[in-house]
This record gives C-alpha cells, structure tokens and sequence, in this order.
C-alpha cells in the first residue's frame, strides 16, 4: 500500500484517538495523452486568454467571479474564501456508528484508505476488527484541502477505507423518473424473476476489464516497438557547405590554430 | 504581504511580496533579488537599452512554474517605455524596454528573474550588432569542454581578425560573442558565418564538437548552436540572473581567466554568484563594454 499519505492526523470517537494517514483506493484507469504540436512535437502548455484584449493573461490579473446573471459577477477574494473555510483539522472524529446497509450508494464519492501511523497499530486493528463483526460504520466529519466532508468509515479487508459522502442537497432528487405506477401481470412478473435468477452471478469486477484502455495500451506497445518515439526538435538542420571563400579562409584559421597548439 | 513604495527619478514604483522566498532550497528572496538589480543596474542597463525584453517569470519561484511573456503587460505604468517590433511577417507585438532603473525594477517586481533580449536593438530588429555562438553541452561533458571549444574559436576567429567576448551563461555553458555594430550587416549574414564556423569546428574536432542540434549528436558533446543568429532568437542578457537552484549570474570573463579555470579543471568555479557579481562588477567595470560598440566585418561573405 502507498506509504505517503495524502493526510495524517488521527481517527477518534469517545476516548479512543489512533494516528493514521490516508491514502488514495484508487487510480482512475485513464490513459492519459500530452497534447503535442503537431509541427514540432512540442508539448503544448495553457494559457489564460482575454478574448477581449486579445492578449494572455498572467496569474496576478486573474481574479475570482461567481455569476449571478449572464455576465454579471460578484468578486471573491482569496481572503474572503478563506474566512468561510472550516479550519484545518487533524481529527476525524467519528458522531455516530450506523448500520452499513443503511447508506445508499448513491452517496458514495471518492474512496480511500486508512493506515495506521507508528504506535496506532493495535488500536487500530481492534478497531477493524471489532466494526467487521458489528458490521457498523462510522459516520465522520473530516475537513480535507479547505473543504469539509461527511465520511463513512468501513472495515474492508482488515483495513479501515475511507469514503466521502455527498451531502443530501447536493443528490437530485428522482421523483420525475420513475414512471406512473401501473398494473403489472404476476405471470409477467415470475416470468422476469426466472430470467434474472438464471442469470446471477457472484460479484467479480475482475471479470469485467476495461477494454478501451487494455486497447489502448496494446497498440501503445506495438506502435513504440515498431517506431522509436519522436522526439522535440528545436530547429532542423540543414546540411551543405558556407560560402567557398568563407571555409577557404576559416580552413586556413584553423591549421595555424593547430600548429600553435 | 509586504508592500513598498519606492520612488526613483520621481517615479512611483510599488513593490510587493518582498519577504517571498523565490529560490526556495538556497535562500533569496524577492528583495534581495531588487537588491542585485538595483546593484548592478549600472552594468546590466547598456545591454537591455533599446532592446525588445522578453520577461521569463516565475511568480511562485524558481522551482514553480515559469512563463515567457513577450507583450509588455498592459498593467504597465504610463512611464514604461515601449517598442512595437513586427514578428516574421505578422503583427508587431509591444515590448517593454528597460532602458533605467525604475524599469528594470518593475520588471523584477513581476519576477521575471530571468532577462532575455534579442541580438539586434528595437529600432532596427533585422540588424544583428553581434554575432554569438552559443556553446551549449551534452552530457556527460560540461563546462570545461565548452571552455576547451570557446578557446579554440577565440584562435579560429582571430585568425579571421575578428575579437570574440566570453560569457557564462550562469547555467552549463558559455556564450561567445563577435561585436559587429555595423549597418547592414543581416542574421543571413550572421547564421552563414557562425554556422561555415560550427561546421570547421565540428569537422577537425568531431569527438569535441557538433554542430547539430539532434540530441543524440549532442551527447558527450559541446553543441554550438549558431542558430541563436535569427531575429526571432533572444539570448539572457549579460549579468542576468538565472532561475536556477542558485541565484548565478550570466557573467564575463576574460580570455586568461577561462584559461585558468580551464586549467584548473573544477567546473563549479565557473559559476559566478550574485554577490560576487556586483563585487566583480564594480571592481573590473564592465568586461564586455566593447561589444556595445566596437566595429568589425565579417569577412568573405
């Protein structure tokens, strides 16, 4: 598991306070592309524009415009973002322990893990082993880059992972989706019931393999063994001779810069 | 943030985050940056008169990064002296020109470390008034084979009685340049002679010299890149600062002294420091006050 965390401080509920680090669960499978020029093979870089000025913009002109109606802002100060961000914290402290069946997937974001820091072993063992049996998560308030989350804490195979949850205003609402309830067949509905049971599987997301990247990936291999990579040249070189005059004389600069060597 | 108002020549010029440290793993923070501009002001202004500045910034210091910006920023004040320059064939683009003190202050105040200038004057961008040779080299060879080649090209270029001025380019290479200073003279000029003078070089020292600019023919080689002869082309200005680990500076040295510290053979005694810079500086005048102003011809063209 990664060594370097991306957080440290500790995890604690009641009396009990274990130091852990947090660590990303997972790498999006991505492949990602540079965007090259096409003439030189440059890697492109961005630039804030000002399609007004017609000119780049650099950082110590760029400022902050929430827009309330079309191309009207209000200004924000990093100063003044900063006096409503919640203060940084070093504790996930856990409120309550809940019934891990009782979260609807829906709320789940980013996944991560906890690893217990030197001298947090134990307790933190105890911990997931005591959450497994119980089956219960711990529902924290946890504050990461300036932003303060609501996080489920889970036992998952012997370690402790991390989730962050949306907050409940920031899930649409489903009512408009469902369609109007109408009478539905009980021969139809065996019907589809059998056909769904003959079709269950145990979970094994190893089965199902992304297979644009893993063709991503193949041709990758191919095309860099059958042709060496291209590289950014700077300037091409032209080869051919300077004026005749001109290496006549440099050709005779040189042998007596030779002789006196 | 710290903030200063300075005045100079009557000029206001206020300056901001002076407490930031931009050479962050050495220690040299944006005043003490002011602080060598201002000291070697006096040395660094004839070389950026009259000259289309291109500004190599880094706001968030060396190890961040860093951007060119050729178009003077329109936040300039009204005292800033400009120059419309016309890029090969297309639009002209505005320069900024640091012709005094409180310009050259106001361009570090944007912490553009790094000083960039073309080889020909504003006024008159397709009139190079010198031809360089920029020694540049590929690993594993370093400072000390660019010492060997500028020594070789000092003596190939006398032979042509034309004087050459060595720089180091405060980071692995030296720059060579050949003052001109004549009306008329061209970049086709420049490039066909610098580039007859690689390829002689190249031809009677090839496991010392490329005048290729494919890496792979640069490796273990000193690349003289007469390409820079182009007004397209701009090269650190003499007794710039460079944004590296260190604050070293693009500086002169005399032919005996490059041969010494060839001799020596130490590739660290190269670098001249910021500090050393002015104390040198002031002690020596300016090394390459002739390349402002002496006159020579290219021969056989």
């Amino acid at each position: 598991m990664a060594a370097q965390g991306i957080w440290s401080g500790t995890i604690s509920f009641s009396l009990v306070a274990i130091p852990v680090r947090l660590v990303t669960a997972v790498k999006p499978g991505r492949v990602s592309f540079r965007m090259l020029h096409s003439t030189d093979y440059s890697p492109l870089a961005r630039r804030m524009f000002c399609p007004e000025e017609q000119t780049m913009v650099t950082p110590d002109e760029i400022i902050r415009g929430h827009e309330i109606l079309p191309d009207k802002y209000v200004l924000m100060t990093d100063e003044e973002l900063e006096s409503v961000s919640p203060e940084r914290s070093r504790t996930i402290e856990i409120l309550d322990f809940i019934d891990t069946k009782e979260v609807d997937p829906i709320y789940y974001d980013h996944p991560y893990y906890l690893v217990p820091s030197k001298g947090g072993e134990k307790a933190y063992q105890l911990l997931v082993e005591v959450m497994r049996r119980t089956n219960k998560a711990g529902l924290a308030k946890f504050v990461l880059a300036e932003r303060e989350y609501l996080v489920a804490v889970k036992s998952k195979d012997g370690a402790l992972a991390l989730t962050t949850l949306h907050y409940s205003d920031e899930i649409l609402p489903d009512e408009d989706l469902s369609p109007k309830k109408e009478k539905t067949e009980a021969e139809e509905e065996s019907r589809m019931k059998k056909s769904i049971k003959k079709m269950i599987e145990d979970f094994d997301p190893g089965k199902y393999a992304n297979e644009r990247r893993k063709g991503i990936m193949e041709l990758l291999e191919t095309k860099a063994k059958e042709k060496p990579p291209v590289e950014a040249p700077v300037v091409t070189d032209e080869d051919g001779e300077g004026p005749s005059d001109l290496v006549a004389a440099l050709e005779e600069s040189m042998r007596k810069v030779k002789e006196g060597r | 943030m710290s903030r200063a108002v300075v005045e100079i020549a009557e000029r206001r010029l206020s300056l901001s985050n002076l407490e930031k440290d931009l050479y962050p793993s050495y220690g040299f923070t944006k005043a003490q940056i002011l602080e060598y501009y201002r000291g070697i002001a006096p040395f660094i202004l004839p070389h950026l008169k009259d000259r289309a500045l291109t500004l190599k910034r880094y706001p968030e210091g060396v190890e961040k990064d860093f951007f060119f910006e050729k178009r003077c920023p329109s936040h300039r004040p009204d005292w800033v002296r400009t120059a419309a320059v016309p890029q090969n064939g297309g639009e002209p683009i505005t320069f900024c020109l640091v012709n005094d003190l409180e310009t050259l202050l106001w361009a570090e105040n944007l912490a553009s470390l790094e000083l960039h200038v073309p080889l020909a004057r504003a006024g008159s961008p397709e009139t190079p008034d010198s031809m360089v040779f920029d020694l540049d080299p590929g690993e594993p060879a370093n400072i000390l084979e660019c010492a060997r080649v500028a020594l070789i090209l000092r003596d190939l270029l006398s032979g042509m009685e034309l004087a050459g001025y060595v720089k180091t380019s405060g980071q692995k290479g030296l720059h060579v340049f050949v003052p001109l200073n004549r009306k008329g003279t061209t970049f086709e000029d420049t490039k066909t002679f610098s580039k007859a003078v690689a390829e002689i070089m190249q031809k009677h020292y090839p496991d010392l010299v490329t005048a290729k600019m494919a890496k792979q023919e640069r490796k273990g080689k000193v690349f003289i890149n007469w390409s820079q002869n182009d007004s397209s082309k701009t090269m650190i200005c003499i007794y710039s600062l460079r944004a590296r680990e260190k604050p070293f500076v693009s500086f002169p040295l005399e032919w005996g002294e490059l041969e010494s510290l060839a001799g020596l053979g130490d590739s660290e005694r190269f670098q001249v420091s910021h500090s050393e810079a002015v104390r040198r500086a002031e002690k020596m005048g300016d090394l390459f006050q002739e390349v402002l102003v002496k006159e020579q011809k290219l021969p056989h063209l």
